[in-house]
């Protein structure tokens, strides 16, 4: 997810300003496809992926083991135990990756505004993904985001890793330090991984979604303790807090306005996923969640943002995901199929006490499926669907009816002339939008008018 | 003199005791070197022991240690040019001295085979061609080499219990050329997609 100002896209307490702010924030265009992996490890994409960035079972191996495998020459020096104490590989772990693309939506999202954009880049990142020290490794991503003309962190994961053998059971274990939920998960069914991988900067998307699935991205600290054992069972805790970019949760923005979404303490995170691998196929199942108590301080009226950090009602987001993942990988025909349920539960004691929604809870149910096929990695297409739904709070969710339900599809066809490159075309179609079919918004808008072709070109080295 | 050359006898006995009880300390070091090569590194794709679920990766477990030596270098040295090979293992064995090759070799050697499995519509004829060959198509028998059994000699490959996806690509591409072994294109060149897949179904197991 790009470095964006503080925008999230999860309704908070100004949803008629984020609304707004969607604009900017769009559909999902996270991209990730890392080749400096392939120089570390002397492997070809095809061992870690289906079609970046889907992982392999052997991807999901290499992830879970810190990004560490390497097949490289080092410069390294060891004690007199020959324990490593440095082991730099002779090639640099840097990769750098592009997007450009163009949209056109149905209709132009106001009076001010094109319906069709070209962007270009829309998304220049640079990464450092690979080992770092013996058991030691990292994904760092930077972006420069096209649409909002900076340049920042994104998707972060450091981790510690190592395999044991124990009572004949493979058991890899490690720590990740990461600055996004789900963006340390091995699957491609958690929100930080899941499709669509790519899509348009330019037009708004559902403005609801539960808060795991990308608010938090990059403006948190998260510290989590993992195992794979088997490459089988997989089982992590975690927490994180608020690590806001460009401001310091102890003072008062730049502006004058203080930071909004400030984790309460700690969050804390689990995931919990058994995959089963038979012949050329997998299937996983598994269950993840997040809970923060989140401080908005001009809830606390009079207080300085000190003291409203320090007390006062806070709005708690419960979120419970079951997930589910099936692949069927040959040389020939590369299948995956994701599917996630999020349920997130509401405590708004902040929000409802300052009359920014009309219930003291509320709920949003957020699920998708999507299906993808690839003919030998080099001509593919997805389908997925994707339903956001929950409780009536026209003061919360900011919409005339009051809902924040949103249904849509999405299609995309892909060409691949070499592995590090592709090329796509995306088409979706929205039936339900921020509450309602038609009129969604009081002012005439309809769903489909938001419907949207977006293609693109995506390259990495 | 009777004891004189006992105790020649015993020392020579000892000395040889000893020497014999050398060697094991340098063996054990190597083998505990490449059985952690194996259970960290290898078995990510080849499955535990060697014993691989998918049929992109090769069963590993009880094959001819000269073969999967032989295999190693020339995955090192980029002889053998597969796409499997160089997509895979290149890279993989990039960095192995001979040393790591042949404690590898050695432990996967050891492991307990996966049986084929018997039965099947084609195995009847599959095992006539793989012990009789097909003499009308000069095909020749393949356990003249890789046994009777299909446990494999030397560095001729053990076949049986092999995933039957993997044997049936591996005589494809012998056949194909796109994997480059004079001897085995001999063998495999006039072949029917027939030949193979019955052959396959005698000797594999998925």
């Amino acid at each position: 997810m790009f470095l964006l100002p503080r925008i999230r896209r999860t309704l908070t307490i100004w949803p008629a300003i984020l609304c707004g702010l969607v604009l900017t924030l769009g559909l999902p265009s996270k991209a990730y496809a890392v080749p400096s992996f392939a120089r570390q490890t002397g492997l070809a994409c095809e061992a870690c992926h289906t079609v970046f960035p889907q992982l392999t079972p052997f991807g999901r191996v290499f992830k879970a083991s810190g990004y560490t495998m390497s097949n490289t020459s080092k410069v390294q020096d060891v004690d007199r135990m020959k324990h490593y104490l440095m082991s730099l590989s002779d090639v640099p772990p840097i990769s750098v990756m592009g997007v450009a693309s163009t949209s056109s939506a149905n209709k132009a999202s106001d009076a001010n505004s094109s319906k069709t954009s070209t962007d270009f880049p829309q998304q220049l990142s640079i990464f450092y993904a690979g080992a770092i020290a013996d058991n030691v490794g990292a994904f760092i991503q930077l972006t420069y985001d096209g649409q909002a003309g900076n340049f920042g962190i994104d998707n972060t994961d450091i981790r510690f890793a190592d395999v044991a053998t124990i009572y004949g059971h493979s058991v890899i274990y490690g720590v990740s330090l990461n600055n996004n939920p789900t963006v340390q998960d091995l699957w491609n069914s958690t929100p930080a991984w899941g499709q669509p991988f790519l899509g348009s900067p330019t037009m708004a998307g559902p403005a609801a979604a539960a808060r795991i699935e990308g608010a938090m991205a990059q403006s948190v600290a998260g510290l989590s303790a993992y195992t794979y054992v088997d490459q089988s069972i997989y089982g992590e805790v975690g927490v994180y807090r608020s690590a806001l970019q460009g401001a310091s949760v102890s003072n008062i923005g730049p502006s004058g306005v203080p930071p909004t979404d400030v984790i309460t303490g700690v969050a804390p995170y689990w995931r919990f996923a058994y995959e089963y691998d038979w012949g050329q196929q997998s299937l996983e199942l598994g269950t993840f969640g997040l809970q923060a108590s989140l401080h908005n301080p001009t809830t606390v009226a009079g207080d300085s943002f000190a003291q409203s950090l320090q007390a006062g009602p806070t709005d708690r987001f419960t979120d419970i995901g079951l997930d589910t993942q099936y692949q069927y990988i040959d040389d020939d025909n590369q299948v995956t199929l994701t599917g996630r349920a999020i349920r997130e539960n509401q405590r708004l004691d902040a929000s409802f006490a300052q009359t920014l929604s009309d219930n003291p809870s509320n709920r949003i149910d957020s699920a998708n499926a999507v299906l993808s096929y690839f003919w030998r990695r080099k001509i593919g297409a997805t389908v997925g669907l994707f339903n956001v739904s929950g409780s009536t709070d026209v003061t919360y969710f900011g919409s005339p009816n009051g809902k924040p339900d949103s249904t849509w599809g999405n299609v995309e066809v892909d060409y691949l002339p070499w592995l590090n490159v592709k090329l796509g075309l995306q088409y979706t179609a929205y039936t339900k939008f921020n509450g309602a079919s038609n009129n969604y918004d009081g002012n005439g808008r309809n769903a489909s008018d938001n419907n949207m072709i977006f293609g693109y070109i995506w390259f990495a080295y | 003199m009777k004891k004189t050359l006992s105790i020649s006898t015993a020392l020579g006995v000892c000395l040889i005791a000893m020497s014999a009880n050398a060697a094991p300390a340098n063996d054990k070091a190597a083998d505990a070197a490449a059985a952690s090569k194996v259970t960290t590194v290898c078995q990510n794709c080849h499955g535990p022991n060697g014993d691989s679920t998918s049929a992109t990766f090769p069963r590993l477990n009880a094959q001819q240690s000269d073969y999967i030596a032989a295999q190693l270098k020339t995955f090192r040295n980029h002889s053998r040019d597969d796409p499997h090979a160089m997509a895979y293992m290149w890279g993989m064995a990039s960095q192995l001295d001979d040393a790591s090759i042949i404690g590898i070799a050695n432990y996967l050697a050891r492991q307990k085979p996966t049986e084929a499995q018997t039965g099947g519509s084609l195995a009847a004829a599959g095992k006539k061609v793989y012990m009789n060959g097909v003499e009308a198509d000069n095909v020749p028998p393949c356990a003249a080499c890789h046994g009777d059994h299909g446990e494999g000699n030397g560095e001729m490959p053990r076949l049986a219990g092999q995933h039957a996806d993997y044997l049936k690509k591996q005589l494809e591409d012998f056949r194909s050329l796109v994997r480059t072994n004079d001897i085995m294109h001999a063998n495999t060149k006039n072949m029917t997609d027939r030949d193979i897949e019955s052959v396959v179904s005698y000797l594999a197991n998925d």
